[in-house]
């Protein structure tokens, strides 16, 4: 890896800058308009494999299709919108999108209930605006004017979090594909290989409903969890390696066995029955997504690293999975412990010292 | 010129492959056509082509004697064999089958089963060939590589390839491979054959995977060798098919899984636009949609085309395929979910269509004796596609003259009923109300194509309507594992009328009876079969047989009464149930042992070791067969109900007893005497376990019937009645919740 930057956190097209590059060294296909490289290296670049010697670390893991569909929407100059529940890699996959496209994830507007219509389309430094009245250099650009003008891809996070009259002011930019500035008379229209790619979540509560006219204008890709315990320990490993080597955790990276565990907690109370479907369970009140689950194991890293041995025990696991897994104490705490003695402790074997743990903490 | 043979590869239900086929046959003009499908079925040919036949259609053949076999020829208005004998008989050209006959085919079939069930390597070269070809599934491989090429040779030599080297890898390890040679050893003399009768060049049609087999050096079947072939008599007949069973029999290599979408594509061929299908698909899905109430504008038909044709770029390719249209359908229209257009979908790729046949052309003997029978009954008005009622009178019309009409409905409902059995949609049986459910029926009436398809297939089973429901009716009896299962066959073979099958349920439930079953078993199968004895005169039924059966059963259900009454609390509901219907059976039957019964009941009654509900519940059935007087009563309630009895027990029969006969009881007054003093010679402790048992005994008492008890009681502690009702009907006061709640903590562990 490069050296190490002050940087909490870099974009996606600086961490994988080398992959980028030699992807676009090696282009044999043509390139739309606008974009960095061919649909298919963009595919390669997500879903990972080997230009070259190189080797493409997979970015999305499972559904290929969707992958597919997505890049598909945005060759077709449609806006594509990712929805799904909470810490399905909608923003991650919005981000590496992007950063493959045009090189450049970071012209993005993070939705709120705060955001306004301005920062949508523009807004004017007003000391300038009224020292020389309206010019186009007193004019703020939101990164969705930026896009247009460059012909790149802008970024809108959690749109469902807006209010509807900001929604709005979307519709007209993607349907017209332009912004009119009545204040300096002049109209810019979008270059070729302008799109959007909004994210939305269908859990979380307190989001406003998107119209159906907005949603019209959007090509929609609904991001599954993932479909099966082995391609969620599979990104589970991979995003832990990656953060770990971000973050400095001085703790070894968490065993096959320890990722199975937690993998398998989450993605039962999740769906509320066991793996092999014969018993139901209390499902919490928390989502329990991948990232959650990668979060978690970063945590017990840091706590291993910092406070342990340096390796994960099954002390810092159950620390850590309590904190994850009770969101709302009287409700999840009593899913959390029926779990623990209907599921947890017959399963004996390599399960138990865990459980003992858990038990403790929750007496 | 030298006579050329030209083998042609094809995919069965292969769009490309019947448009590229007529191309080459236009191009060639051959003197004879080969078609790969069973050489005795030749002659059905004609009726193929026939003007009035519509395809989805099948060609089957089936074995004469049980177990009955059959193998399926469908084919669809895209099937390259369909066009090859539509080609070949618009250009009076001679056209004809040249595999096994099906006689062979169906032999052969048996010998086959037994070396089925091993795991091979063909599903290991199939998931292969999924994984290599980049698509989701060969289904996608194909119709991107295949369907969608326009060029006449781009399809003769892809799926010729395409069979040559699925057939290197599979052939080792394919436990049909022999059959596959002996087949091509039998086309190749049919073949040789054909070459000696015309000197004109021959077009042979024939699945991909053969054509290796057809051109290679492998040897001609000998005459000899023919001779030896195994065979079984076999019929032949010519159905009616639908692209729902076309999609549902995918799994066998005869199907397809869309049929719909390559009509489609085959209408696209023809007419020179490849990316018909395409638009043609988008479309029906949105105004499948809209038709049903979902908004889906054009821009989004346009925008899921755009898309489509995008996921094709991604493959190099220019022509999106089925699972592509379908993605950008379910992302532009369904709003990434599939299951808002699911049924769209469904519509567009697989759709309705049924196949039809010109009238009178090759009926099996079931169509013909169904339609007899239609005819018959008068029943023939009720073929049309939109539903009609028809209400059946069962008794005898005395207004008619002949015998045939006086008993026209009670022949309907015989008829409607045997159809029912064998699974034939055309009519569905609707409840009628209790008092005229002896002699009335009413049923509603459906003709669907689907309908034809399930008469020819109940071809299988039997000559005729009837010979096939009593075939269904036997095997049915044959899986029966409990008497109650046996039973309710006996139940249908009287709907059917079908008096020898009903004897021979009845001896194999003689058999089945013998062996243990629970008392609730026994008294049910007495019950379905008492139905029958008491009902089966208006359908003419002889109810002797039946009786024997009925003794036999009921002495079995004395028998083990007493024995069945020492159970649990829970399992004493299923005893009372079964007395309950033994009793009303006995009362029904004359020729039963009433005397044997009463004894019974006063065992059960009398002592005290059984189950006290169920004792309870003996005297009830007692007292209401007025087997015993108000003072017997008197005396065994006093017993029962004692200051030694332990509550629970005491109360429990007490709930037995009120299961029957509630105003008799209400009305004894000596009754509630009894219990007021048994109330009053508890203790505290004691009346509170007694409290929580009486309770519930009078749980499910009517609002009246409990107000009668409490002026029962009343008077008999002389307490005004309009006060006891005031006290009743006033609102609860929080002194009394209290008690009540206390009541309600009731520890029952020791109970």
């Amino acid at each position: 890896m490069k050296q190490k930057s002050q940087i909490q956190r870099m974009p996606a097209e600086e961490l994988f800058q080398d992959e980028i590059e030699a992807l676009i060294k090696a282009e044999k296909d043509p390139i739309p308009t606008g974009w960095k490289m061919s649909p298919r290296s963009v595919l390669t670049y997500i879903t990972g494999g080997k230009v070259g010697r190189k080797v493409i670390t997979p970015k999305y893991i499972g559904h290929k299709r969707l992958v597919e569909i997505a890049i598909s929407t945005l060759v077709t100059d449609r806006a594509l919108l990712l929805i799904g529940e909470p810490g399905t890699a909608k923003s991650w996959l919005s981000e590496h999108l992007s950063a493959a496209i045009n090189g450049d994830s970071t012209k993005v507007i993070q939705g709120t209930a705060g955001t306004t219509e301005e920062q949508i389309r523009y807004s004017w430094n007003y000391a300038m605006l009224i020292a020389q009245g309206p010019s186009k250099e007193a004019m703020l650009k939101s990164p969705i004017f930026r896009a247009m003008e460059t012909g790149t891809i802008a970024r809108v996070e959690e749109i469902s979090r807006c209010a509807s009259e900001v929604q709005d002011a979307l519709i007209s930019m993607l349907s017209e594909k332009r912004i009119s500035v009545p204040e300096l008379a002049m109209e810019v229209p979008a270059q070729k290989g302008f799109s959007i790619i909004a994210t939305a979540n269908t859990r979380d509560k307190g989001v406003n409903e998107m119209s159906a006219a907005l949603k019209r204008r959007f090509n929609i890709v609904v991001l599954p969890s993932p479909s099966n315990l082995k391609s969620e320990m599979e990104i589970v490993k991979t995003r832990v390696e990656q953060l770990s080597e971000n973050l400095d955790l001085n703790a070894q990276m968490p065993t096959e066995d320890v990722v199975e565990k937690v993998c398998t907690i989450f993605r039962e109370l999740r769906d509320g029955m066991t793996l092999d479907g014969k018993q139901k369970l209390k499902t919490t009140s928390g989502v329990l997504s991948t990232a959650e689950a990668i979060s978690l194991l970063a945590n017990s890293m840091a706590l291993a690293g910092s406070f342990g041995s340096g390796t994960i025990s099954e002390y810092d696991l159950a620390a850590a999975l309590q904190g994850a897994v009770i969101k709302d104490e009287e409700k999840d705490g009593m899913a959390w412990k029926e779990y623990l003695e209907n599921i947890m402790k017959k399963r004996g074997g390599a399960w138990s010292d865990l459980y003992r743990e858990c038990k403790e903490l929750n007496n | 010129m030298e006579q050329e043979v030209i083998i042609y590869g094809i995919r069965h239900l292969s769009s490309a492959g019947a448009f590229h086929l007529r191309e080459l046959l236009e191009r060639v003009k051959p003197a004879m056509v080969l078609v790969e499908g069973p050489s005795d079925m030749t002659e059905q040919m004609e009726h193929i082509v026939s003007e009035d036949t519509k395809p989805p259609i099948a060609i089957m053949a089936y074995t004469k004697e049980t177990p009955i076999k059959t193998i399926l020829y469908p084919f669809a208005v895209y099937s390259p064999e369909y066009e090859a004998i539509r080609w070949s008989f618009e250009h009076q050209v001679s056209c004809r089958f040249i595999d096994l006959p099906s006689g062979t085919f169906l032999a052969i079939r048996d010998l086959d089963l037994e070396q089925k069930g091993e795991e091979n390597i063909n599903s290991y070269v199939y998931q292969k060939l999924d994984e290599l070809s980049g698509e989701e599934s060969q289904e996608g491989f194909w119709e991107r590589n295949l369907e969608h090429t326009t060029k006449e040779e781009d399809y003769f030599y892809g799926a010729r390839e395409f069979g040559k080297q699925l057939r290197s890898l599979t052939e080792k390890s394919d436990p049909s491979y022999a059959e596959n040679l002996v087949r091509e050893a039998y086309m190749r003399r049919q073949i040789e054959k054909a070459k000696k009768e015309t000197n004109g060049d021959i077009v042979v049609v024939t699945g991909s995977y053969h054509v290796e087999g057809l051109l290679g050096a492998s040897p001609v079947m000998t005459e000899e060798e023919e001779k030896k072939l195994p065979f079984i008599p076999s019929a032949r007949t010519l159905m009616p098919y639908s692209y729902y069973r076309l999609s549902d029999r995918s799994g066998y290599g005869a199907g397809n899984k869309a049929p719909a979408y390559y009509e489609l594509l085959y209408e696209g061929m023809q007419q020179n636009d490849i990316s018909y299908a395409g638009y043609s698909y988008l479309s029906k899905i949105a105004a499948y949609q809209r038709n049903y109430g979902h908004m889906v504008s054009s821009a989004e038909v346009i925008e899921a085309m755009r898309l489509a044709v995008s996921l094709a770029g991604l493959k190099d390719k220019k022509i999106p395929n089925l699972q592509d249209l379908t993605d950008a359908a379910i992302t532009c229209m369904g709003h990434g979910h599939f299951s808002e257009i699911a049924l769209a979908v469904a519509d567009t790729q697989i759709g309705t269509k049924i196949g039809s046949l010109p009238e009178g052309v090759s009926r099996t003997s079931v169509q013909e004796d169904f339609y007899r029978l239609l005819k018959d009954l008068k029943l023939e008005k009720y073929k049309s596609l939109t539903a009609q009622d028809l209400q059946l009178d069962l008794r005898e019309k005395l207004t008619v003259k002949s015998e045939k009409s006086a008993f026209l409905d009670l022949n309907r409902s015989f008829f409607l009923h045997q159809l029912s059995i064998l699974g034939i949609h055309f009519a569905d049986y609707q409840p009628v109300s209790q008092d005229r459910a002896t002699w009335a029926e009413h049923w509603v009436l459906r003709w669907t194509p689907e309908a034809e398809i399930e008469i020819v297939e109940a071809a299988l089973k039997g000559e005729t309507i009837e010979y096939a429901t009593s075939y269904v009716l036997k095997e049915r009896v044959e899986n029966s594992t409990s008497i109650s299962e046996i039973a309710q066959v006996i139940r249908d073979t009287s709907l059917c009328g079908m008096e020898s099958s009903m004897i021979y349920a009845t001896a194999a439930l003689q058999r089945l009876a013998t062996e243990a079953a629970a008392i609730l078993d026994i008294a049910k199968t007495a019950k379905d079969i008492s139905f029958v004895i008491q009902y089966g005169t208006i359908r003419h039924l002889n109810p002797e047989p039946l009786k024997p059966i009925l003794e036999q059963l009921f002495l079995r259900g004395c028998l083990l009464l007493v024995g069945s009454c020492i159970c649990d609390n829970n399992a004493v509901t299923q005893v009372i149930e079964a007395m309950g219907q033994i009793n009303e059976v006995s009362i029904v039957h004359d020729f039963l042992n009433k005397e044997q019964w009463i004894q019974i009941l006063h065992t059960v009654a009398h002592r005290d070791d059984l189950n006290t509900k169920a004792s309870g519940y003996a005297m009830a059935i007692l007292l209401e067969r007025s087997e015993i007087n108000g003072e017997e009563l008197a005396i065994e309630v006093q017993r029962r109900l004692s200051k030694g009895v332990p509550a629970d027990l005491g109360a429990c029969w007490f709930e037995g007893l009120s299961l029957k006969n509630r105003y008799s009881l209400i009305a004894r007054m000596s009754l509630w005497e009894k219990l007021s003093e048994y109330l009053d010679c508890l203790d505290e402790e004691e009346f509170k376990r007694a409290l929580v048992f009486l309770r519930r005994a009078f749980a499910d008492f009517t609002p009246k019937e409990k107000s009668d008890i409490a002026e029962n009681l009343g008077e008999i502690w002389n307490l005004n009645p309009q006060n006891v009702s005031e006290i009743l009907n006033a609102q609860m006061t929080e002194e009394e919740e209290d008690t009540l709640k206390e009541l309600e903590e009731f520890n029952f562990d020791d109970i």
